[in-house]
């Protein structure tokens, strides 16, 4: 088991970010500022249109600010041409979508392959570490199947498999269980929260479950493009019965808290 | 009813909007009909007009009445007044031989009242003025004639006319059309009636009555009612020309605007078709919402129906008159060839403009049917969660129909009996296409297998992804089929095309010839031209025409050589079962005799028969011993020389066929050599040239219906990138959310373009050439050349299916740099 340590994995300073809505902008992000330390599983949450995801897409480097800085490991990456971004995104980070984002032609395995054939590494290389990662995403006989021909949860352990093959420190996960069942989301956040506590890798998730927040050992709370909560969300949380949980209650009762 | 208001409303608002990918579309449904309608009209207009010059200037006449005694004329009055009588024209003919400068020219003299003559067969002058005051020493000639001799309206030339020398007034300039028409050497004058009967001296009747069936009678029961109220012993009653023959000739010359009419319907099909699947499944979420708020299944496939109804009438609509336009475009384009030669009658038939504008509706319908049905029954809550996936069928199944279909459609053709010879071929033409469309997805595969490996090693990742994006890829593949359909229907147009040309104007093609000259010519003539500078090959040749019988069967043209080799590969001669070595050096040693496909076809006698030539009331036994189609000469028998000396005391040459280093300064010294005796003498490119001249107008309109197809396959092309953009838009942003950078994305998008360009192009090539193969078997029976097929035509069209894909990929390597990835990815 790994543990946390103090190093900052990512910092947001002053993230504002303005969408176009008809002729005005929409300010969705009204100057965050937050630090996320290696080896956190942060849980980000709040109602919808508050800015979450937008906030998960200008750190994990898919979106851009208006202004501000978001720094991975100490190098600020808002400046980044697309060259130098696209293989941070390949190295550094992992990203898992709510809709899984597989390439349909490809298979499991070659869409597991994929950041690494993009970041011109030789596939042999990596069988072993193949093998293994379809080991822990319960995935070694279905190697060979095409995205079509897997269940929505299977779908998303490929998704997670192709996010940690290239073993980045970050893993971005965007409401991960949103398009899922209780049972199978469950399986997928007992990954994520296994990836985090066996093998140290920060995780920032989005969602909207009470549920799946609670495996976190951080929750920020956004609400308007501000954070309103970067500590426990336990307010939040007590009045999340506004939402309607996909999992069944009690179900993450088990979950260990780690210390920053 | 609420419901449906609101979703017409919903399309209306969306063909208004003129979006770029209804743009194509309905760009592809008005250029489908558009070219539908201008190569069914133009296929019609030129059938017609090769008809029109197989007749030549018996135009609409269709039986000749003569008297079997050549000297007596026959008067109007011995035609019995029947009711399937048309029109009568009474002709008196005659023959003369123009000459100037070395050219020896014969003509056919003809008069008849020009009254009654236009009646069947109108003249056309060149001034577009009618004929006033046509008498004495007055002569119209073809401006295709005049033209060559330099010769204007009012000069006065001579003619040799049974051997004196007569001066004539050149009264008029005729168009070379109507009755100036023909088929054969030579040019036809017209003369005053007056003129004519007395330089022939033919005082009363005519040589010869042209008979126009009156309307709705056939040529069959005219002629049977002529025999039956004619004594058959004074009256040869015949048909002038055989309507079967003539249409069918036509319709093989017109052959590639049919082809056409056939590719452009192919291709708009599949553009209508992958457009509708696309628009439908981006309708997916409307669908939904609207089935969700209470449309019925019905009421959702009707409106969309609906909506396709509005594109095909749209297209019909517009696309008759703009075919119109074009046709008329075409058709003055080239109305400066036709003021010197041949008019094309326009035929714009009710067909030519209904069947397009069917098409248009129906392909539009049709096409649309299917992914609308399917769409409109999807579960509402599949479609509302967007969960919608695209069905997977059975690949095993699809394979093994097109590979079933594939070999039918090659055995077909080959195999079927001659009368099913063009259903065969048109079930090969679509089969090929429709197991090529199904075998796409397995050939891609394959191929993508192995460019996967060689890229790897190219372009490391990048080649590898690229190479594997390809496989399993549905809008690859579609893309890839109709890429393939475009392209062979570009190769089979050109082949085809080309080959009727060279068909009309080359009959020399393939024939090892430089020059003719033909007189009469004794050995030291032979031998002073064979010791002409330059001179390569010289062939004496005896010519005896309807002279000698086959069987009692007239011979019309019978020719003998000493060298059957050199005059098989200077004619062309194409023999039917091959001929063996052995027969090539048996021909001169016996009486043996080569006899033409249509000679044996016209008196039933066959290869290995023993058959009596007479002449002269002798007798002699020939021996059959191989028969031959040739274009390059008219020849129905040819024997070896010694024995047409010995049996039928030839001894002076008709013909001499040469082939020289500079054929134009041999054929100016045979000339001279000729001197005043009458010859006819040219090099083989002064004969195309000649034959160039008049069907250039012909030419013309398949050129710029080749341009149109390729212009339909262009936005066929253009219509499926944008789809495959549309399609690809997410995988591309999928794919940059995993590290892809624009950079490595132009190198995967422009290798994919290449590399399904490439598929695309040797699959057209593959089954382009079977196509032509099936082509040139269902018309093989009736011609004599074989299909000139040039690598540099399947080549440029490969090359050119790679360009096309590869600048289809521009836009969307533009358009993903700009790529908003968020959105992209976000929403399913």
């Amino acid at each position: 088991m790994k543990t946390l340590n103090s190093q900052v994995a990512i910092e947001g300073k002053n993230i504002v970010k303005y969408f176009p809505s008809g002729e005005t902008n929409t300010k969705v992000l009204q100057g965050i500022s937050l630090k996320i330390m290696q080896g956190e599983f942060i849980s980000i949450m709040g109602p919808s249109g508050s800015g979450k995801s937008t906030l998960l897409y200008i750190l994990s480097g898919l979106d851009s600010p208006t202004s501000g800085s978001v720094y991975i490991n100490g190098t600020d990456i808002s400046h980044f041409q697309d060259e130098k971004m696209s293989r941070m995104r390949r190295q550094q980070v992992g990203f898992v979508f709510q809709f899984y984002n597989l390439i349909p032609n490809l298979n499991v395995e070659e869409n597991i392959m994929l950041p690494l054939l993009l970041d011109g590494k030789k596939i042999r290389d990596y069988r072993k570490q193949l093998d293994h990662i379809l080991q822990m995403v319960g995935l070694l006989n279905r190697r060979k199947h095409t995205p079509r021909q897997l269940s929505g949860g299977q779908q998303q352990r490929v998704a997670i498999a192709r996010a940690l093959i290239t073993n980045p420190q970050i893993l971005f996960a965007d409401e991960p269980t949103g398009n899922l069942d209780s049972k199978t989301g469950l399986e997928i956040i007992n990954l994520l929260k296994t990836i985090n506590h066996e093998y140290g890798q920060t995780i920032i998730m989005v969602t909207h479950s009470p549920e799946a927040a609670k495996s976190s050992n951080r929750i920020i709370i956004i609400q308007d493009g501000l954070i309103i909560d970067n500590e426990s969300g336990a307010s939040y949380l007590q009045s999340s019965n506004i939402y309607s949980p996909p999992m069944s209650s009690g179900m993450f009762y088990g979950h260990e808290q780690h210390q920053a | 009813m609420f419901i449906l208001t609101i979703i017409l409303k919903y399309i209306l608002t969306n063909l208004k909007e003129h979006k770029l990918r209804t743009s194509v579309m309905l760009l592809s449904i008005l250029l489908s009909t558009i070219l539908l309608f201008v190569s069914l009209s133009i296929g019609a207009s030129y059938e017609s007009a090769q008809k029109k010059m197989a007749r030549g200037m018996t135009g609409s006449a269709t039986i000749s009445v003569t008297t079997k005694d050549s000297a007596t004329g026959i008067s109007l009055d011995d035609i019995p007044d029947l009711p399937e009588i048309g029109v009568k024209v009474g002709i008196i003919t005659g023959s003369a031989i123009y000459h100037k400068e070395g050219y020896y020219e014969s003509m056919d003299l003809i008069a008849a009242e020009i009254k009654a003559l236009n009646q069947i067969n109108k003249l056309r002058l060149v001034n577009g003025e009618e004929i006033t005051d046509f008498s004495g020493n007055q002569v119209i000639l073809p401006d295709r004639f005049t033209s060559k001799f330099s010769i204007e309206k009012g000069d006065l030339i001579t003619l040799q006319v049974k051997g004196m020398p007569v001066t004539f007034e050149v009264g008029e300039i005729a168009a070379y059309d109507t009755i100036f028409l023909r088929q054969t050497r030579g040019t036809t004058a017209l003369f005053p009636l007056d003129t004519l009967r007395k330089l022939v001296s033919q005082t009363d009747g005519y040589n010869e009555i042209l008979i126009e069936p009156a309307k709705g009678v056939t040529t069959a029961e005219l002629k049977n009612a002529l025999q039956n109220n004619m004594p058959n012993h004074i009256y040869d009653i015949s048909e002038i020309v055989n309507e079967a023959q003539i249409a069918a000739d036509a319709r093989q010359k017109s052959m590639p605007f049919f082809l056409i009419s056939f590719f452009a319907l192919t291709i708009s099909v599949f553009i209508i078709y992958s457009s509708y699947k696309v628009v439908t499944l981006d309708r997916l979420p409307i669908i939904g919402t609207f089935r969700s708020i209470g449309a019925t299944e019905k009421e959702v496939t009707k409106v969309f129906l609906f909506e396709s109804l509005i594109y095909g009438l749209l297209g019909g609509l517009f696309g008759i008159p703009i075919g119109m336009l074009i046709l008329k475009f075409i058709l003055r384009g080239i109305g400066k060839t036709l003021s010197n030669g041949i008019e094309i009658p326009v035929i714009i038939s009710p067909l030519s403009i209904i069947l397009p504008f069917a098409v248009a509706m129906v392909v539009s319908i049709s096409s649309s049917w299917l992914p609308i049905r399917r769409a409109s029954r999807l579960p509402i809550k599949d479609i509302v969660l967007g969960r919608v996936d695209e069905k997977h069928v059975s690949n095993k199944a699809t394979i093994l129909i097109g590979i079933v279909l594939f070999i039918i459609s090659i055995i077909l053709p080959r195999i079927a009996p001659k009368s099913m010879l063009y259903p065969a071929g048109g079930f090969s033409l679509l089969g090929l296409i429709t197991a090529a469309i199904l075998n796409i997805p397995l050939i891609t595969n394959l191929i993508s297998s192995g460019m996967e490996r060689l890229y790897e090693v190219i372009f490391k990742g990048e080649g590898k992804l690229s190479a594997r994006n390809i496989r399993d890829n549905k809008n690859v593949t579609q893309n890839i089929a109709l890429l393939f359909i475009s392209l062979s229907a570009v190769i089979v147009i050109s082949v085809v095309g080309n080959f009727v040309t060279t068909y009309i104007i080359d009959v020399f093609h393939g024939a090892e010839l430089d020059g003719l000259a033909n007189g009469d010519m004794d050995q030291s003539f032979v031998e002073k031209v064979r010791n002409m500078d330059g001179i390569k090959k010289i062939l004496p040749i005896y010519i005896m025409e309807n002279s000698v019988q086959a069987n009692r069967n007239n011979l019309i043209r019978l020719e003998a050589t000493d060298n059957l080799d050199w005059y098989s590969s200077m004619f062309a001669l194409n023999y039917s079962n091959g001929l063996l070595e052995q027969a090539f050096y048996e021909f001169h040693h016996e009486r043996n005799i080569l006899l033409s496909e249509n000679c044996m076809d016209r008196t039933g006698i066959s290869v290995n028969d023993i058959i009596s030539l007479s002449y002269n009331g002798m007798e002699y036994r020939y021996r059959v011993i191989g028969s031959f189609k040739s274009r390059a000469t008219d020849a129905e028998a040819v024997i070896p020389s010694y024995y047409a000396t010995q049996d039928f005391g030839m001894q002076t040459y008709k013909l001499l066929a040469y082939t020289a280093v500079d054929p134009e300064a041999i054929i100016i010294q045979i000339r001279d050599l000729f001197g005043e005796t009458p010859n006819w003498s040219r090099t083989v490119k002064e004969f195309t040239t000649d034959a160039l001249a008049t069907v250039e107008a012909f030419l013309q309109p398949m050129h710029s219906m080749t341009w149109l197809i390729l212009l339909l396959a262009t936005v066929g092309v253009i219509n499926n990138l944008l789809i495959n953009y549309i399609q690809k838009r997410r995988s591309i942003a999928m794919y940059k959310s995993v590290g892809l950078s624009n950079r490595q994305n132009i190198q995967i998008t422009l290798l994919e373009g290449f590399s399904s360009g490439l598929i695309g192009a040797v699959i057209a090539v593959f089954v382009s050439y079977l196509e032509i193969q099936t082509i040139f078997l269902v018309a093989g029976p009736k011609i004599t050349m074989v299909p000139e097929l040039k690598h540099s035509t399947f080549i440029l069209a490969g090359i050119a299916g790679i360009v096309i894909n590869l600048i289809g990929s521009v836009a969307p390597i533009l358009k993903s740099h700009q790529m908003k990835l968020v959105e992209e990815i976000k929403f399913e």
